[in-house]
C-alpha cells in the first residue's frame, strides 16, 4: 500500500511502532480482501448503527437560500455522529487480531463515546484519553463513556486538550501493542490509519451518491463537510474524488478569525509539519513548536488535519474554506429553528459555509452537505455561547 | 574531519571501558547553567552528552522528560538559542554532544540550513525517535552533502527483531537499545527478553551498543554487563540534578560514581 500522499503522510513514530504498523497493515489488507469481513461490517452498519441514513432534502432552508440543499444525516446514527462508522470497522479489525484491549484519544467525546460503545457491544476494555479541558467542557460526554464501561484518563500535559490525548494515547501504545489496539478516530495518524479511516468512513458517500442519483437522477454540483482532523469529509468526498464536476469544500474551524492567531484551520497558512505520525499541514510558531488551535467546537480544535487533506489542497481537487466561532453558531441557530435540527457545532461550520456557498449558485444547483453529528452534546456550550460567553477561552 | 563519538569510542574500546552517556534538557535551569552542567560533566569523566532539544508534542517521553522540555519552552528555549549555547561551549570543551530532538524542529528549521549549522557548531550526532529508518531518506540527502555532518543514531527496540540487520548495516556511531517499550523514563523495569535482545544487536553490531531507558545506576545494567558497551541514563539524571539544585559537585559525583562503578 502507499504510504504517502504526494510529500503528505508516512510513518513518524518510534522504532518500537514499525513492526506493530507493518503487523496492522498486513492484518487490515487481508481483512478488506475478505468478503466476511465487509459482511460483518455491513451488517453492523444497518442493524446496529441504522443505516443507511437519509439524505434528506431541506426544503426550507431551500426556500431560503436557492440552490437545493441535502443533508446527509449522520447525526442520526448511534451514538449521533459518523465516528460510530470507523470505530466499528477498527474493532472488528482488532477483533480478527486476537487484541483485547482498546484504547482511543477524544477531543469532543464523539469518538470517545463510539469507541466505548463499539468496545462494550465487542466485550473489549476500553480506555480513552482525553484532555483535562475538554473533560470541563463536554462532561456528558465523559459520563456516557463511563456508563458504557470504558475508563477515562484525563491528561493534563500540554494545552490539555486533543493533541495531548493523542500524544498520551500514542505513548500507551507503544508500550501495549501487544495487545492493545490504537482506535484512531480521525483520518490522521501514521499509515495506514488515514487510509483506513477513510476506507470505513467512505460509506457514507457510498450512499449519499447513490441516493442523490435515485432522488435528482443526477450527481451534485457541490459537496461541503466539515474538517478538523477529516473523517467526515474524507468520508464524504471519496466516493465523489473521480467525479470531476462535482466541486468539493472542507470547511475548517476560523475560531475567533484567523487573523487573530485564535482558529484551528491548519490549512490556512500552508505550514507542513510533522505530528502524531503523519506529514500534513499543521499550525506551529516560529520554533517549530504546534502552536493550539483555537475553536468553539472542541471536535475541530485540532492544529494539525489528515495528510490526504494536505494532498487535495494542494492538487486543487478540495477547497479549504474556514468559518468562524459566530459565523457556526448563528448557522447552528438557524438549522434549529427552520428544520427542527439541533446539529452538531462541528457540522454548523460546514452549514455556514453551505450558506455562503449558495449566494454564488444557481436555483436548480444541488449542495450536498454532510451533517455529521447532532447537538444534544454541545447545548451547554450553545447556551453559554448565546449568553455571552464562550466556554472554550 | 573526525567525529567526537568516533573518537572517543574508539578510545573507550582500546582501553576496554564503557561508555557512560547522560541526558539533560538544554537551557534548563538556564542557559548559562546549562554550558556549566556540561563541563563539569566532562571534567567528571562522562564520554557523550545528549542535549535534548524542547518540542510541544515530545511523544517519545516519558512525564519526567516531557515537564523539563515542557518547562523549557516556557522559558523561551529555541533551537536557534541552543546552537548558541553550543557554539559558545564549543571555544572551550570538546565533549562528544548528541542532539536528541524531534523530526519537526528539524523539517522547520529546514533540513541543510540544520546539518550545517550543526556542522558549523560542533553537533556530533543526532537522535530523532519518530524519525525511524523508512522515513530517514531525506536527512540523510542533507547530511551527506555536507563534510563532518553529525551521525544520525539508530535506535532499536526489543520488538525490532527481524529489522535489527536493516537498522544497523550502515549505523555510525554507537547503536542506542531501547531496553523497555514505551517511553523514556520508566523505572527500572526492563523488557522481558531484553538479555536476549541485546545479545542479538550486540552479534549483529559492528560499532558500539549503549542501552538506554530506565536506568538509574550502575547497578542496574550489571546483568548486562557483558553485552553491553555502555548506558544512557536520562530521566533519572534530569530528577537528580534539579533535587540537588543543578550543584555542579553533586553532577561530577554522579557521574564519576557511574564511571567508576560501571
Amino acid at each position: 500500500m502507499e504510504k504517502y500522499y504526494g510529500e503528505f503522510g508516512g510513518q513518524y513514530v518510534a522504532e518500537s511502532l514499525m513492526n506493530t504498523l507493518a503487523e496492522l497493515e498486513k492484518a487490515y489488507e487481508e481483512a478488506i480482501a475478505d468478503e466476511n469481513f465487509w459482511k460483518e461490517y455491513n451488517y453492523y452498519m444497518k442493524d446496529y448503527v441504522g443505516r443507511e441514513n437519509p439524505l434528506y432534502l431541506s426544503q426550507r432552508l431551500t426556500e431560503k437560500y436557492g440552490p437545493k440543499i441535502y443533508l446527509k444525516r449522520e447525526d442520526l446514527n448511534h451514538t449521533g455522529a459518523h465516528k460510530i462508522n470507523n470505530v466499528i470497522g477498527q474493532i472488528l479489525l482488532a477483533k480478527r487480531m486476537g487484541k483485547t484491549k482498546v484504547i482511543a484519544e477524544t477531543g469532543a467525546g464523539q469518538h470517545g463515546v463510539a469507541t466505548a460503545t463499539g468496545a462494550a457491544l465487542f466485550n473489549m476494555k476500553c480506555t480513552v484519553y482525553m484532555g483535562k479541558e475538554d473533560i470541563e467542557r463536554q462532561s456528558l460526554n465523559v459520563f456516557r463513556m463511563q456508563m458504557l464501561g470504558a475508563e477515562v484518563v484525563s491528561v493534563e500535559t500540554g494545552s490539555k486538550t486533543l493533541k495531548d490525548a493523542t500524544n498520551e494515547a500514542i505513548r500507551t501504545w507503544a508500550k501495549d501493542a501487544e495487545d492493545t489496539f490504537y482506535v484512531i478516530g480521525s483520518a490522521v495518524g501514521p499509515h495506514p490509519y488515514p487510509a483506513m479511516v477513510k476506507n470505513f468512513q467512505s460509506i457514507i458517500s457510498k450512499e449519499a451518491r447513490k441516493q442523490i442519483l435515485e432522488k435528482e437522477g443526477r450527481l451534485p454540483d457541490a459537496v461541503v463537510a466539515c474538517c478538523g482532523g477529516g473523517s467526515n469529509s474524507i468520508g464524504m468526498f471519496a466516493e465523489f474524488l473521480d467525479d470531476k464536476d462535482v466541486k468539493l469544500y472542507g470547511v475548517e474551524a476560523a475560531g475567533l478569525g484567523i487573523e487573530t492567531g485564535k482558529h484551528a484551520s491548519a490549512m490556512a497558512k500552508g505550514n507542513p509539519g510533522i505530528l502524531h505520525g503523519m506529514c500534513s499541514y499543521l499550525l506551529q510558531d516560529d520554533d517549530g513548536n504546534v502552536q493550539l488551535a483555537h475553536s468553539i467546537s472542541a471536535g475541530l480544535d485540532y492544529p494539525g488535519v489528515g495528510p490526504e487533506h494536505s494532498y487535495l489542497r494542494d492538487t486543487g481537487r478540495v477547497t479549504y474554506e474556514s468559518i468562524t466561532d459566530k459565523e457556526c453558531m448563528d448557522a447552528l441557530m438557524e438549522l434549529c429553528r427552520l428544520e427542527g435540527i439541533i446539529p452538531a457545532i462541528e457540522s454548523a461550520h460546514a452549514l455556514a459555509y453551505v450558506f455562503k456557498l449558495a449566494k454564488t449558485m444557481k436555483k436548480d444547483d444541488i449542495i450536498i452537505m454532510c451533517l455529521s453529528g447532532r447537538g444534544d452534546k454541545d447545548v451547554h456550550t450553545v447556551a453559554a455561547y448565546l449568553d455571552g460567553q464562550d466556554m472554550n477561552k | 574531519m573526525e567525529n567526537r563519538i568516533e573518537n572517543r569510542m574508539n578510545r573507550l574500546q582500546a582501553e576496554g571501558k564503557k561508555a557512560f552517556i547522560t541526558y539533560m534538557t538544554a537551557g534548563l535551569p538556564d542557559m548559562e547553567t546549562s554550558i556549566n552542567i556540561i563541563k563539569a560533566q566532562y571534567e567528571a569523566g562522562v564520554d557523550v552528552i545528549e542535549l535534548g532539544v524542547p518540542f510541544s508534542d515530545p511523544v517519545a517521553d516519558g512525564p519526567v522528560i516531557q515537564d523539563a522540555s515542557y518547562r523549557a519552552i516556557q522559558q523561551g528555549v529555541t533551537l536557534a538559542k541552543i546552537f548558541d549555547m553550543v557554539e559558545e561551549l564549543r571555544k572551550s570543551c570538546e565533549v562528544p554532544l548528541v542532539f536528541m530532538m524531534y523530526y519537526n524542529t528539524i523539517n522547520h528549521y529546514g533540513l541543510d540550513n540544520f546539518v550545517q549549522k550543526c556542522q558549523n557548531v560542533g553537533i556530533d550526532g543526532l537522535i530523532v525517535p519518530d524519525l525511524p529508518f523508512e522515513e530517514q531518506g531525506l536527512l540523510n540527502t542533507a547530511l551527506s552533502k555536507v563534510e563532518g555532518a553529525p551521525y544520525l543514531l539508530q535506535l532499536v527496540s526489543p520488538v525490532s527483531t527481524d529489522r535489527i540487520p536493516m537498522l544497523l548495516e550502515n549505523a555510525k556511531g554507537f547503536v542506542y537499545c531501547v531496553s523497555s517499550m514505551g517511553v523514556t523514563g520508566q523505572a527500572a523495569h526492563f523488557h522481558k527478553n531484553v538479555r536476549d535482545y541485546l545479545g542479538k544487536v550486540k552479534s549483529v553490531s559492528k560499532i558500539p551498543v549503549m542501552m538506554g531507558f530506565g536506568i538509574r545506576t550502575a547497578k542496574d545494567v550489571e546483568m548486562f554487563e557483558d553485552i553491553i558497551d555502555g548506558a544512557i541514563v536520562g530521566s533519572y539524571f534530569i530528577k537528580y540534578m534539579e533535587e540537588n539544585n543543578y550543584d555542579l559537585q553533586k553532577i561530577k559525583e554522579y557521574i564519576s560514581k557511574f564511571k567508576t562503578e560501571f
